[in-house]
This record gives structure tokens, sequence and C-alpha cells, in this order.
């Protein structure tokens, strides 16, 4: 069970990750307010909020997800085994230890680390029919199902192409590496992983027109003065100030509200 | 910024205000350029408003808006927003500069948000407005560290806005903002009475307050506790360290040996 106090801790690592959107927006995005007090000054501000989301295959910025969290509505409970280290990314090659295609090796290319889940392409199917009418025999329509990676999924040792357990160890450089229980190699993390709707790779990315150049954005403009920021600025521009202000002085003043009373 | 303004010396607290008029008189002039009835000199600006411009372009009242191809458009792509530490590099000038950039950019898009919103259009990608935002408070983070900086090492003070703990008529304790008065305390009344907290009402206010306050972080652990029971029923073989990291206020070994943390499964046989 997540915080919850804290409304993006529900949210994983890897969803925000993969998502390159701001914490900000995300959590603008995915709040529910069922109701609120007037912005007036006779009201107490109050607001009725969804405390408890359901987290499924959707993001929780889409519209998916606000159909399925409206506000007054409850889902059954879901109890998430926690993990120490997540191990799956995005592009992994991983196989199936139950269902109808249990034996059978995939990619990753979906990732729900809030309900351990991976989707994995073209395997662990769901085949609907869609569109049927009398004369009309409808259209199937391939569904791939999430599963669990604590039991129902395990990476694949990319020596021998055989299942494995896999965990976080650290090299003698000091790199943090993801590496095979079983026969000690290091898996390394696929490109795919680092992808996001803005980019496939960093190094790929293409500057959009409204981004600074990267030659400006490293260039090194600063220069420790002995000044603060207003006085630089006011030196830029040309403006000078000699008036002496009046003795100020700073303290609380509690109950302003109370004035009454004197 | 008002926060940042405390604590200034004379000549700063003025040049600001004259900084401020100066941006908006500067605006005023942009936005009525075209205005063909207005007298010569009718803003009666100095040299230096003339000769400062915080933008290249000056398209008056267009300026609130996108660029024309963006309208329609299903998505809007751009890049992230600015870090301390690319920020933390560049001048005043340049955070000066930038910050005016970010402001206007952050008014056409919240300007962008509300035409769609009444056309009844989408506005393509939002997250825009929360990457100024951030762009905005990193930039203000910056310049503050250098003026508390300056202020620590010429006054010893770090000349932001001072705050402190007080309590309330009924005893709660909370933090508080200084304010500035042209007087001391001793001779502000208002500021210098003494609020006692006393009184049957206050006490019993008090004494409520707490009880509410202790049932809450009751129920909260037990709300983490029966969580963790069941956890350890769906999954026996968990791993302990995972779930002490994620709930370091329960007692494992404890819950272990509750009969609700028992499921009925080959794990508890024997």
């Amino acid at each position: 069970m997540p915080r919850i106090t804290s409304l993006l801790k529900c949210v994983a690592d890897m969803t925000k990750k993969s998502s390159n959107l701001p914490e900000s927006y995300i959590k603008r995005a995915m709040e529910r307010t069922g109701w609120k007090t007037p912005s007036a000054v006779q009201y107490r501000k109050v607001q009725l909020k969804k405390k408890k989301y359901k987290f499924s295959v959707h993001r929780p910025w889409t519209q998916e997800f606000r159909d399925e969290n409206w506000p007054g509505t409850q889902s059954p409970k879901v109890f998430v085994e926690p993990l120490l280290d997540w191990t799956f990314f995005k592009g992994d090659r991983v196989e199936l230890l139950t269902g109808p295609d249990k034996g059978k090796q995939g990619i990753v290319n979906y990732v729900v680390q809030e309900r351990n889940w991976v989707i994995v392409e073209g395997l662990n199917c769901t085949y609907k029919m869609l569109g049927e009418e009398f004369n009309y025999p409808g259209m199937m329509i391939k569904d791939e199902q999430p599963l669990l990676v604590t039991t129902q999924v395990t990476l694949v040792d990319p020596s021998d192409n055989k299942p494995t357990k896999a965990e976080w160890r650290y090299t003698e450089e000091g790199e943090h590496v993801r590496v095979s229980v079983r026969t000690g190699r290091i898996i390394p993390i696929p490109k795919q992983a680092e992808e996001t709707p803005d980019y496939k790779t960093k190094s790929t990315y293409r500057e959009q027109e409204k981004d600074t150049k990267e030659s400006e954005l490293t260039r090194i403009t600063f220069q420790p003065k002995l000044k603060t920021f207003e006085m630089d600025i006011a030196e830029k521009m040309g403006i000078k100030e000699d008036r002496i202000p009046r003795k100020t002085f700073w303290y609380p003043v509690q109950h302003q509200d109370y004035e009454y009373e004197y | 910024m008002s926060a940042l303004l405390k604590g200034l010396s004379s000549v700063l607290a003025t040049n600001l205000i004259k900084f401020e008029s100066l941006f908006i008189s500067n605006r005023t002039l942009q936005f009525s350029v075209k205005s063909v009835s207005a007298p010569k000199n009718y803003f009666r600006l100095g040299q230096p408003a003339f000769s400062f411009h915080s933008s290249v372009s000056r398209r008056g009242l267009e300026e609130f808006f996108d660029d024309k191809k963006n309208w329609g458009e299903l998505e809007v792509k751009v890049g992230r927003s600015w870090r301390v530490d690319e920020l933390r590099i560049k001048s005043n000038e340049d955070l000066h500069k930038l910050w005016y950039v970010l402001l206007k950019e952050k008014n056409m898009l919240l300007t962008m948000e509300h035409a769609s919103q009444e056309e009844c259009r989408l506005f393509p990608n939002p997250e825009r407005i929360d990457k100024v935002e951030e762009s905005m408070n990193n930039l203000e983070r910056v310049v503050r560290e250098r003026n508390r900086a300056y202020f620590l090492l010429e006054t010893g003070e770090t000349g932001e806005r001072p705050c402190s703990r007080v309590t309330d008529p009924l005893g709660r304790s909370y933090t508080m903002q200084y304010t500035e008065h042209f007087v001391p305390i001793y001779m502000n009344r208002r500021a210098s009475k003494k609020h006692v907290h006393r009184g049957a009402a206050v006490v019993r206010f008090r004494r409520q307050m707490k009880e509410k306050a202790f049932l809450e972080k009751k129920r909260y652990y037990n709300r983490v506790r029966n969580h963790v029971c069941q956890l350890l029923r769906r999954f026996p073989e968990l791993d302990e360290e995972a779930i002490q990291q994620q709930y370091p206020e329960v007692n494992l070994t404890r819950l272990r040996r509750m009969k609700y943390s028992r499921g009925h499964h080959l794990y508890n046989e024997g």
C-alpha cells in the first residue's frame, strides 16, 4: 500500500521516467477532485479528492486512467508484492513460466511497475470478436495481457538463452549493473528502455524550434561578483539610486483579524 | 521575488520598484504601437526604458498567442525544463533575460489554454506549462542562492524574509512570516500583546486536538499493519527487506506469528 499522503509516490519511477513528463504535470493530470467549495471568502477551503487510485495498463495522465478513476467510485483493493529492486525493462528478453505460452520467449514492450506487470510482445494474448453482425462474421482482435514479474515471467540469460533470476550488483569499477544470478553474467539494459514519446535515445533527440541550442546551454557566462542579483542588474541597466530608506523593523504580528479588540 | 527583497539596502529596494514600473511601461509601449491617436511622448519614458527591450519581436497583443502554424495542432513538441545546474553557470544578466522569456512563454501558454477551452478545442501538450513553471522555480532558486551568499558574506545574515514558530490563542503552533513595520515591536501595541493560552474552552480544545492526532496516527498504524499481514498471507515467501524498506514501522517477526497473516497454503503446513 503506497502512502496515500503523497499522490506522486503512488506513481512508479519507471512510469515517470518513460513518460519524460514533469512530476507536477503527472500529479495535475491524474488528480480527481469530486467536489470543492467555491473560491470565495465565506467558504472554508475544502476539497473532496479521490485518494485511492486504480492502476492498470493505462498511464496516469491518460483519459483511460481518468475513466477508470471516477471520483466517488471504488475498485477492489489490489495487493502488490513489494520488490526491493526492479529488474525488468522495456526491450528485455523474457521467458513465460505459466499460461498457454509457457516456455516461450519474447520481448517486453510495456512495463507497469505499479502492479509488477510486464507485457510481452505477441504472447499471453486474448482473442475477441468485434463487430459481429448476422451477415458479417466480425473481426478478431488480439490483445496482449499483462504478466506478473514475480511468478509468471523470468529474465533470460544472454549467454545461454536460459531463464534466470537477476539482481543488481556493483562491478569492480563501481558500475551498477544487472547480473544473472545463475551464471554471474551481466545482462545489459536494452536501448529501448531509454525510449520516451519525445525521443528513442537521448543522443538522437532532435532539437525543436523552441529549444535552447546546446552550445548556448553549456556556455559559462557566470562570473562571481560581490553583488546581489538586483545590484548587478541595476548597474548593467545604468540605474543609480542614492536615496537612503527609513529604518524598518521586522517582527510577526499575529491575529490581524482581531482588530476590533482595540 | 518579494521574499528576496527583504534586507536589501535602500538602493536596491527602490531600484526594484523602478524596474517594475519600467517593465510595465515598456509593455504598454509595445502594445500601443498601432494606436495613432496617442500624442508624442505620451508615456513620458526616460532614455533607459526606450533602450531596453526584453524581447526581439514586437507583435503587440499577438505575442500572447502562439505561432499560427501551431494552432489546431495535436502535438507541439518541446524539450525539458531548465535544470538548476544549467542555470548556475549563467550570469545575472542572462538569468534576467531568461526570466522574461519564460514569463512571456507562460503567459502565452495560459492564454492559449484559455482560448482553446473557449473554442472547445484541444490544447496540445499541457505539460509545457509545468515545464516553464519548473524552469522559473529553478531560476528563482539560483537567484536566491546568489543573494544569500552575498548577504551571508557581507552582513552575516541570509537577507531573506525572517520567520519563526508562533502559537495562536488556541495553542496551535505554526510558522509565521515576519512583516515589515516602521515602529519597533515595543511601540506596536498589537504586535507586543501577549496571548495567554488558558481558559477551560482552550484546554478542552487542545486536549481534543491532541486526541484527534493520536487517533489518526493509531488508525494509520493499524491500517499499515493489517496491510502487511495481508501481504504476508498472500505472498508468504516475500522479501522481508523489501517490505521493511517500504514499511519501516512494522515489526515483521511479530506479524509473522499472528494468525491473521497465515494463509491456507502449503507454506504454513506443519
